[in-house]
């Protein structure tokens, strides 16, 4: 979103008005051709595609569309798919887009002198207009009001597309946090349950005559405790689940059935220098930046391109970026083309392109850094995941197994069986809340790629059903 | 300390230390590999006397060499059955914790030599023999230790008979706690005084080892969870045999850092000589426990006039018990009934134990942590036995062969010489006249056998 306005406000007023040539295609948008080409670009980037019914029918089939979604366990996909398709925000959003084309129609048509204030009004950050009031008649200012509704739509189609993105990855990470939840909330249930036991057993006790007061006291202090735990764990999930219904545009929770477990961790991640190529490809800042010096280029009448410049390249950015890349054998770069500046008449255009290049290379640069940055969260969640799954849940198990064996030999009592009990269950738990974070990191890193992850960065995601290696407490052939 | 990195170090450099070529000319070092009582070695020439027997231990061999005994002992780390399904890694003589028994006679010249494979140094106190200060065997104060690899030899007169004991006396806390013993028997010169049909001999040891572990938590001082005798706990223990009507002397030492009360069934018992010397018949008294002080030596003599087989063991009933969590709360009287299936969702496989007594232990053989022995176990002729380790059985019978040391299996009883169930009519108690008809039951809450009502 903050990248899309920036970029927008930043834009040579003039380059604007320049633009009358370029403009002539856009006259044969049709009515929705916007909505269509943004669903397009959204559904390739988060795999679901938008809609935005505007009457009855179409109403309906977005509606049969959720039903069939939510008739089964949701998956996260499915989520995301439900999110695109009826939440309140995004449709709110999609209309903007329709207003933004409707404009832009009418501007080819009918030179309309009103349009740009009631513009003002609702996009305040598109400051260009009062700059570019034209004291000309409309006949002479079509063109120039043309090329920057052109543009605005441009803009607008650019933010709608990366609301979509925002609202598809944001579900995604609400559905990772309410499955976990609810998980987290089986494990506590566990452990009040176990905690429950030994209090009973501990009244129990007491009223023989083999526990004081204090032992017994103890105890009822651990249940009422693991009680708090889990009424605090009661609310934090139904918060969870809220929050995800919310972005689903769900008003009835009971519609949504989420899956038990969160899927299990897939193979090991790939290479960091594949996933900063594959960002810059798709994020849409690194587009609106590229589109921009292309449009200034266009602008300034810059014609003759005498070959391709890497934006990464370019200047101290060239520094910071040096070898690294390169030495893993991925070639990463940006380029926009650049021209032969000519005389000294041009000196101001080469400085005024040479600004867009440099704020490509600007965006290019943070997208990268985001992506290393959230590529190396990604793959820390995900060792620590593992060392959950592979290391600290199956100790945890032997451990339980060696204490059931010194149960068996009245080397300890059924009160230390289940404190172990409540041990492997933390643990489990943890495990559960590393899981989360993996898919909570793999979230946010398909957000700094700009929406998916390229094919083959992980593996596919498997489902829990199966696993069994953080749901069950000790196994045993007895 | 790390126990494995402590037993690592000692199989390294006791190994490495001492060369074949070193010992040349010494006698051999006789190594024992097993565990199971070893039949007695008989004297081949000299003074003739009855060899004593070492419960699940031997008898060391020696040679004569110009009118000297001599003997090789070797100190080493060792591998010793504590009963089947258990093994300690100790540390101890010739392959065995305890060492062998050192068998000589009143008057014998000895040589004694000493070999120490362990990684640390050690020494080797005679306790309870007289002899000259210098070969008393204590660290630092009567010789310098014996370092690693080196061999020492000690040399003296056994002065009079009895019973005696051989330690180290030096880091003499760990060494003994990691099961360095061994009993010495002196036979009198005159083959007829003190004369017994059977001899046996020795030590109580008691270890700390962690169920699931190997090696003797040696600094331990009282929680100990395996009380042995030889280093053996029931039922890796021999039975004692003897026949009816003969002369049974038993020879024990107490290494352990308590006293046992040695409760022999079946007979009356005579302690007839102490690491001091033998006592005067005259003030002899008869007993059916004899305490046994630490660090000191009982012989104690019995007759049986029945046979049978008769229980031998402690008398501190928590050393007849193996390895046990002696924080573990008792259960009895507590229902469980309606918690097994909800324990069973976090513990799968759940058993509720105790709610009666801990009888079931005794019966149910469940799967126990790696290298730990139950904490109580044995099967008899007429049902468990439920004990663990010191204990064992005499058993006598009639006609026995003289040296045959053999188990004779269990006792077959006589027709109508067992106790038996009462299965006729149970009459009313006879009071006393006035009494009320429940006096005596008042306040006591006995859970009673099949009911679950104890609490309310
Ligand atoms: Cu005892």
């Amino acid at each position: 979103m903050n990248h899309l306005s920036k970029r927008i406000v930043r834009l040579p007023a003039l380059a604007a008005a320049a633009l009358l040539l370029a403009l002539a295609g856009c006259a044969g948008l049709g009515r929705e051709a916007g909505f269509d080409a943004m669903a397009s670009a959204a559904a390739q980037r988060v795999g679901a595609t938008p809609a935005w019914p505007r009457d009855d029918a179409g109403r309906q089939r977005v509606d049969d569309e959720v039903a069939q979604l939510l008739a089964q366990t949701l998956t996260a996909d499915d989520a995301v798919q439900v999110a695109v398709l009826q939440n309140p925000a995004l449709q709110a959003v999609y209309g903007q887009l329709g207003v933004a084309e409707a404009e832009l129609l009418q501007a080819g048509r009918l030179p309309n002198p009103r349009f740009r204030t009631t513009r003002t009004a609702s996009e305040e950050s598109f400051k260009y207009e009062t700059a570019l009031t034209l004291p000309l008649g409309a006949l002479l200012t079509l063109p120039a009001v043309l090329g920057m509704e052109q543009r605005r739509f441009e803009a607008v189609r650019l933010q709608v597309t990366d609301r979509v993105l925002a609202v598809a990855a944001d579900t995604r990470e609400a559905w990772v946090a309410a499955v976990a939840a609810q998980q987290e909330l089986h494990y506590l249930e566990q452990v009040r349950e176990a905690a429950e036991a030994s209090a009973v057993l501990a009244q129990r006790m007491a009223r023989v005559g083999h526990f004081s007061q204090l032992d017994q006291l103890r105890e009822q202090a651990y249940l009422a405790d693991a009680r708090v735990q889990l009424g605090r764990a009661r609310g934090a999930a139904l918060a969870a689940h809220e929050r995800l219904m919310r972005l689903l545009g769900v008003d009835n929770p009971v519609r949504v059935r989420l899956p038990e477990r969160l899927p299990e961790l897939p193979p090991q991640p790939g290479e960091d220098g594949e996933l900063e190529r594959f960002a810059l490809g798709q994020r849409l800042d690194v587009q609106a930046a590229k589109a921009d010096a292309a449009a200034t280029a266009r602008a300034l009448g810059l014609s003759r391109a005498i070959g391709m410049v890497n934006t990464l390249e370019l200047g101290p950015a060239r520094l910071a970026e040096q070898g690294e890349p390169l030495k893993r054998g991925y070639e990463v770069s940006v380029e926009i083309p650049i021209f032969d500046w000519g005389g000294a008449r041009v000196a101001r255009a080469q400085a005024v392109y040479l600004q867009a290049a440099a704020r490509v290379g600007e965006t290019a640069v943070n997208a990268r850094s985001e992506v290393r940055e959230s590529a190396a969260a990604w793959r820390e969640a995900w060792a620590l995941a593992r060392q959950y799954r592979d290391e600290i849940v199956p100790l945890r198990r032997r451990i339980s197994e060696q204490n059931w064996l010194r149960y068996n030999g009245m080397l300890i009592s059924v009160f230390e069986l289940l404190a172990d009990a409540r041990e492997q269950v933390n643990a489990a738990q943890g495990s559960i809340g590393a899981l989360r974070d993996y898919w909570l990191a793999e979230a946010r890193l398909r957000r700094a790629l700009g929406g998916r992850l390229p094919a083959g960065a992980v593996a596919e995601a498997v489902p829990a059903a199966a696993a069994a290696s953080t749901g069950r407490l000790v196994r045993r052939e007895d | 300390m790390d126990r494995r990195i402590f037993m690592g170090a000692a199989a390294a450099l006791g190994a490495a230390t001492v060369s074949r070529a070193a010992l040349a000319g010494l006698p051999e070092a006789v190594q024992q590999r097993s565990a199971a009582t070893q039949p007695p070695l008989a004297p081949t020439g000299g003074v003739p006397y009855n060899p004593v027997v070492t419960l699940n231990g031997w008898t060391l061999p020696w040679r004569m060499n110009d009118g000297w005994k001599e003997f090789h002992l070797v100190a080493e780390p060792v591998e010793r059955e504590i009963a089947p399904g258990m093994v300690a890694r100790l540390w101890g003589y010739n392959g065995q914790s305890p060492g062998p028994t050192i068998e000589c006679v009143e008057g014998d010249r000895v040589r004694i030599f000493v070999t120490n494979r362990l990684p640390e140094h050690t020494t080797i106190h005679w306790h309870g023999l007289l002899l000259p200060n210098g070969m008393d065997g204590v660290g630092g104060l009567t010789q310098p230790q014996i370092q690693p690899g080196k061999t020492f030899v000690y040399e003296f007169v056994m002065r009079k008979s009895g019973t005696f004991m051989y330690h180290p006396h030096a880091d003499e806390m760990v060494q003994m706690a990691m099961g360095m013993m061994g009993a010495i028997v002196v036979h009198p010169k005159d083959p007829s005084l003190h004369r017994a049909d059977r001899d046996y001999v020795f030590l109580l040891a008691a270890y700390d080892i962690d169920p699931g572990s190997f090696v003797p938590r040696v600094n331990t001082m009282l929680e100990f969870n395996l009380w042995t005798w030889n280093s053996r706990a029931f039922p890796g223990i021999d039975p004692l045999v003897c026949a009816v009507g003969e002369t049974l002397r038993v020879r024990v030492g107490n290494l352990t850092m308590t006293n046992h009360p040695m409760h022999l069934h079946g007979c009356e018992m005579f302690v007839t000589g102490t690491d001091g010397g033998w006592v005067p018949p005259a003030v002899r008294w008869p007993e059916v426990s004899v305490d046994m002080p630490v660090g000191a030596m009982r012989a104690i003599d019995v007759r049986f006039d029945d046979p049978g087989d008769w229980a031998f063991h402690c008398h501190k009933s928590h050393h007849t018990m193996g390895p046990m969590g002696h924080r573990v709360p008792a259960m009895m009287g507590v229902d469980q009934s309606d918690l097994v299936e909800r324990i069973r969702r976090l513990v799968p496989g759940y058993m509720a134990m105790g709610e009666a007594g801990m009888a079931e232990m005794g019966e149910m053989q469940m799967p126990l942590p790696e290298n730990t022995l139950p904490m109580m176990t044995g099967e008899g002729p007429f049902g468990p036995l439920e004990m663990g380790g010191m204990f064992t059985v005499v058993k006598v019978r009639d006609g026995l062969a003289r040296g045959d040391y053999r188990d004779p299996g269990w006792y077959q009883h006589p027709a109508g010489t067992v106790a038996y169930e009462w299965t006729g009519p149970v009459a009313e108690p006879q009071r006393p006249p006035g009494a009320p008809p429940d006096a005596g039951a008042a306040h006591v809450q006995v859970r009673k056998p099949g009911g679950h009502g104890s609490h309310h």
